[in-house]
């Protein structure tokens, strides 16, 4: 114990009534729990749309069913799905998908999930990318240049720039309003 | 400008002109107190969802909102230990005069090269599509300039190397 | 500016001025630095017309084993002292008895004294190159595989440690002569743009400059110097070995002397054009951080209405609160 180094402390943290500790699940709309398998289990379904050569409606059901209440494990087996669904359309085929998606009933929801899953496979691999841990002390922001980089490491290039050019359609249809909901919606994908 | 530049870029500027919404907000820690909530971290429900933009493995930006800042980190392409080192002393050079930048943040956030902070104070002051126009202009010209210095530093090398060797001749 | 002069400019000036014929003579008491920290005090302690050179190397005494004496008996012969206290070596130039002499003797004399501490050391060179010189007469008596150990090794290696964690070993072989320069990188930055241009040395044979002498680097010691005392290198360490290797055709008669002369400067070129290169790049990273802040300033909203005169109806004038 003695060589704690109080004055680091964040004293805020121990007091329950501090801004601090905000309870962030009363911002969260309430969500179903998805277990695993379930999530599994749909993205069998919608692998099989695809192959089935209706990537449009794999596209809608993969973001209809986005599984919020899914643990990290579900939710990353469902962005690879989608990711794959991405990969598969043509670049001619995303501005007509996109406009079926968004003019359909609750279409800009579908959009909004749609450019969460965007940002959320542009954040793979990218070092504290995603929870914003909780940090006793503040500026734990260490800036090493030694070590830690890995040179030349290609790959990924190519499916970023999917994700780059429907971003791209998608921010020409929604506009701007859509990343906004993105960043200050609590459920994330 | 490259095939794959141009969305990456545009990406950027539609996600900044989205994050950058801010509105003045003092803190709720400590009284008469206004700090960039993005870096003090006193109240979770003032952060938000950080988004990254990724070019591919090597180039990428976090760009993470809160009400009243938003950080940029910049991670910029490094494919050598040349272009390594050229990236590491162009960006400290900025750093050590982030004085003059406002929006530069003085430190880099860990995994990436150079970091910007950009408070409400700085919206209201400056005009917010020229703040992300700067941001845009820099990273355009940050990879055209280490690219530069990169083959300058060759066709220096070659140039003093056969100057050299040419009198043994 | 792009090559290093072989002589050291301001002996040479300082001793043109006093040589020319309507100069006065004066006192004088200077010290001078030169590269790889040899130093130079000319002085004139007895009258103003005597001009004393001394020159202090680091790796004098090793020179002296390679045969440094009798190269400068040689060039300096008449003109040389007694060493000054604290010095190694010193000539005196007397300006009465110069005065007299031809101004092509002069000019002469100029020459030799400023290239002093390339003549002191030029000396592991010379005594290497004249033994190239007999290993080759030896090895035309031999086929490769009968030749004694001695002429098919090649002689030993002269090291000359001129340098605080550096040195240059000179070694002859019966068709070569390999010159081996062991240098030290201050910090990492230096090392890679070391590596960029010497990577340059190496490829330049390839293109145009074919009859330079190969080139070669690497990190750890090559196998010339098994054995030699106080090696360091390998992975870790900022140390790098630069080979060159001397054909027969630098080590000519006509043209030994230019090719000694050349090598030797070749550390402190290579050290100065990376600091070139620093500067330069240093610069533009300024002149472009300037054009940032010229484009953030850009930022900042035209503040062309505050504190300009307005007009109301009626005419009177007020100033606008900013």
């Amino acid at each position: 114990m003695a060589n704690i180094n109080w004055r680091t402390i964040n004293i805020d943290a121990y007091d329950p009534d501090s801004a601090f500790n905000f309870d962030l699940t009363t911002l969260t709309p309430a969500v179903q729990p998805v277990s695993t398998s379930d999530v599994q289990t749909l993205s069998g379904q919608i692998r099989q749309l695809v192959r089935g050569g209706n990537a449009e409606g794999a596209l809608q059901g993969a973001l209809e069913n986005a599984p919020y209440g899914a643990d990290e494990q579900g939710k990353s087996i469902h962005l690879s799905v989608v990711t794959e669904v991405l990969g598969q359309i043509r670049q001619a085929e995303m501005t007509p998908i996109l406009q079926r998606l968004y003019q359909a009933d609750g279409g800009s929801e579908l959009c909004d999930t749609l450019m969460k899953y965007i940002y959320k496979g542009m954040g793979q691999g990218a070092p504290g990318s995603g929870a914003a841990s909780k940090n006793i002390t503040p500026q734990a922001t260490g800036f090493s240049q030694a070590g830690g980089r890995n040179f030349g490491g290609e790959g990924g290039g190519q499916s970023m720039s999917v994700f780059l050019s429907w971003h791209e359609k998608l921010v020409e249809m929604v506009g701007p309003g859509s990343i906004v909901r993105v960043m200050s919606d609590r459920r994330t994908v | 400008m490259s095939q794959s530049l141009r969305p990456y870029l545009s990406c950027v500027r539609n996600t900044l002109t989205a994050a950058l919404s801010l509105s003045n907000f003092a803190s709720q820690a400590s009284e008469r107190h206004n700090v960039p909530e993005i870096e003090a971290r006193t109240s979770p429900e003032l952060i938000l969802n950080p988004l990254t933009v990724s070019r591919n493995q090597e180039e990428r930006v976090l760009i993470e909102p809160s009400v009243n800042s938003v950080r940029v980190s910049l991670k910029i392409k490094q494919a050598d230990e040349i272009e390594h080192i050229l990236v590491h002393k162009f960006t400290r050079f900025l750093t050590q005069r982030a004085e003059a930048f406002f929006v530069l943040r003085r430190k880099a956030v860990e995994g990436y090269d150079i970091s910007f902070l950009i408070t409400n104070f700085h919206t209201e002051e400056m005009l917010k599509h020229k703040l992300v126009d700067f941001i845009i202009q820099f990273m355009e010209e940050v990879d055209r300039e280490i690219s530069e210095m990169k083959l300058f530093l060759n066709a220096r090398a070659r140039f003093v190397a056969e100057s050299f060797l040419t009198p043994f001749d | 500016m792009l090559l290093l002069d072989y002589q050291n400019v301001l002996i040479e000036s300082l001793l043109r001025d006093r040589l020319a014929p309507d100069a006065s003579p004066s006192s004088v008491d200077q010290i001078v630095s030169d590269f790889d920290n040899v130093t130079f005090h000319i002085s004139t302690p007895e009258s103003k017309s005597k001009i004393l050179v001394s020159i202090t190397i680091k790796c004098w005494k090793e020179l002296v084993t390679y045969g440094a004496q009798a190269i400068l008996d040689r060039e300096y012969g008449p003109y040389i002292v007694q060493p000054e206290q604290g010095y190694d070596f010193s000539v005196q130039v007397d300006l009465d008895t110069m005065a007299s002499k031809p101004q092509e003797e002069k000019d002469e004399l100029v020459r030799r004294v400023s290239l002093l501490k390339r003549n002191a050391m030029a000396a592991p060179f010379e005594q290497a190159f004249d033994e190239f010189a007999s290993l080759q007469d030896q090895a035309k008596n031999y086929s490769s595989e009968t030749a004694p150990q001695g002429v098919r090794e090649g002689g030993e290696v002269r090291a000359i440690h001129y340098r605080e964690e550096e040195a240059i070993y000179v070694k002859a072989s019966h068709d070569r002569v390999t010159v081996i320069f062991s240098t030290v990188f201050k910090e990492e930055t230096d090392r890679v743009y070391g590596k960029v241009f010497l990577q340059e040395f190496v490829d330049a044979r390839k293109r145009g400059v074919q009859n330079a002498p190969q080139v070669l680097f690497r990190h750890d010691a090559p196998m010339e110097l098994q054995g030699q005392p106080g090696l360091r290198g390998g992975r870790g360490e900022n140390v790098g070995y630069v080979t060159f290797v001397l054909f027969p055709r630098h080590l000519t008669p006509q043209k030994r002397d230019e090719t000694i002369s050349h090598i030797q400067t070749f550390r402190d070129y290579f050290h100065y054009h990376i600091k070139a290169s620093k500067a330069y790049i240093h610069s533009r990273m300024r002149r472009r951080t300037a054009d940032f802040l010229q484009v953030l300033r850009r930022a900042r909203p035209e503040e062309a209405d505050a504190g300009k005169e307005r007009k109301t109806a009626s005419g009177r004038t007020f100033r606008a609160q900013a």
